[in-house]
């Protein structure tokens, strides 16, 4: 009789450890769910936080400089500055600025927009000389009787980031006689160019060097950016 | 950041000039009088500026800028400027769409009243126009299939 | 000044005969979509030098500019259209 008792009792703490360990299973997952899950909450706040910052940044300023830049547009097109006709123009601009204020500039970056604004009208008269040079060349190449051309079609990688460059980039390549973009198929540059020596005027790569110093990209990174990053990086710190 | 689409340039391009055709197409409107425009000619230019919208970007981009209801409301409010200038003034003991009876509201002279009565009707036509033709093209584009006609 | 602009007009109005010949005899649609869209710029120009001679020129800047806008936004459309559908 000892012997089914002993049995029992040897039952019994078996049944008793067997549900300990269920017990500790289920205690271990629950903690793995909830630490999984705080990591996403922590993960959602650094993205509204970034996103925010973005926003609060550029909002505003896209309405204000949209503003202006339309106001000004409109005292182009009338020649009249009398009260009525101004007054018709700033409720027009602000109406127009209020619709579409995040389509004329696309953020994508921390940066400052007065620098680039600055950078880029100095660009504009390089790119003017660069067109004379080559409309004298595809001239002479046209007017030839041989018409010496060997078109082909090169390709290459850009080292440039956003939206905005790229199309800087492929708009200047299409203006320049000689050569025309066709195609941005992920990232790579499609141009047809006319001759070899236009060819080889691209290849050099002074003008994505140039359209990068004028959007502070690549190797072009100035002290402005560190310091908005700074400011954006301290707010994750405080909330994190 | 960067869409990985073939229509990056065209629809880059096209989203920097949409405010400066609305804004080329307000001043049409507005100088009617004194050069060639005035209203069913810029409303047409607005519905061109949301047509280069819609071919470049497609129809959801679109609709955050006019979405179908507003297209609604905006025809009939068109509609409404209209004929409320010209009910006011048969309400001021005139003749229908007499500007020069609204000088009793605005304290100004009668002709100035006339500039500015023609000015108020040119604009719920502008406005009349652009949403009627960006209504026909959606119709066109997508077949008269509404998006929940889709999902079902 | 009038004979100076006078012959640039018939000067570009020759130019755009020139191209004309593109869009009648060229093979395929898009040696056409390309020519018309050239033809498009030449009568800018044209209607530009009309404003000149008729000393109205305020006025027919805005009706180019109308034009002009029509003209990108016919092309691009075209072009979405042939993409489409091959």
């Amino acid at each position: 009789m000892e012997v089914t008792l002993l049995i029992q009792a040897t039952d019994d703490s078996f049944r008793i450890l067997e549900d300990a360990r269920e017990q500790a299973e289920g205690l271990l997952t629950t903690a793995v769910k909830i630490t999984s899950e705080t990591r996403q909450i922590e993960e959602q706040k650094i993205q509204t936080i970034l996103k925010g910052a973005r926003e609060t940044k550029s909002g505003f300023q896209n309405f204000i400089a949209t503003f202006f830049i339309l106001i000004v547009f409109w005292a182009m097109l009338s020649g009249k500055f009398d009260v009525f006709h101004l007054s018709l123009g700033v409720i027009c601009s602000v109406l127009i600025a209020y619709l579409t204020h995040d389509l004329l500039f696309a953020n994508a970056r921390v940066g400052d927009m007065r620098v680039i604004v600055q950078r880029f009208i100095v660009y504009i008269p390089w790119l003017l000389y660069q067109i004379i040079l080559s409309n004298f060349h595809v001239a002479y190449l046209a007017l030839s009787p041989k018409m010496p051309i060997d078109p082909k079609i090169m390709r290459f990688d850009t080292k440039l980031e956003s939206d905005i460059s790229w199309v800087t980039l492929a708009n200047s390549i299409t203006l320049t006689p000689g050569t025309i973009t066709m195609d941005i198929r992920e990232g790579e540059f499609f141009i047809h160019a006319l001759s070899k020596k236009v060819a080889d005027d691209l290849d050099t790569g002074e003008m994505e060097d140039r359209v990068a110093h004028v959007f502070m990209e690549a190797d072009h990174i100035y002290v402005q950016d560190v310091l908005d990053v700074a400011r954006i990086y301290g707010a994750l710190r405080k909330n994190v | 950041m960067i869409r990985q689409s073939d229509d990056i340039i065209i629809g880059t391009v096209a989203r920097m000039l949409v405010p400066f055709i609305q804004l080329f197409a307000l001043y049409v409107i507005m100088h009617g009088h004194y050069s060639p425009g005035g209203g069913f000619q810029g409303g047409v230019i607005l519905g061109a500026s949301l047509v280069l919208l819609l071919i470049t970007h497609g129809l959801p981009e679109t609709k955050k800028l006019l979405s179908e209801k507003g297209v609604a409301i905006l025809s009939s409010l068109g509609l409404l400027i209209y004929s409320g200038i010209g009910l006011l003034c048969l309400i001021l003991l005139g003749n229908y769409l007499d500007y020069s009876q609204l000088s009793k509201i605005l304290q100004v002279a009668p002709n100035e009243a006339r500039s500015l009565g023609i000015l108020g009707i040119e604009t719920g036509v502008g406005l009349t126009v652009m949403a009627v033709m960006f209504s026909i093209f959606i119709d066109i584009s997508t077949g008269g299939v509404l998006p929940e006609d889709e999902e079902e | 000044m009038n004979q100076f602009f006078l012959g640039a007009g018939i000067g570009i109005s020759f130019l755009v005969l020139l191209v004309l010949y593109r869009v009648v005899f060229g093979p395929g649609v898009y040696n056409r979509i390309a020519a018309i869209s050239a033809i498009g710029t030449k009568s800018l120009i044209i209607l530009l030098i009309m404003g000149f001679i008729f000393h109205r020129v305020d006025m027919f800047v805005d009706i180019s500019m109308v034009y002009a806008l029509l003209n990108f936004i016919g092309c691009v459309a075209v072009a979405k259209y042939l993409e489409m559908e091959s």
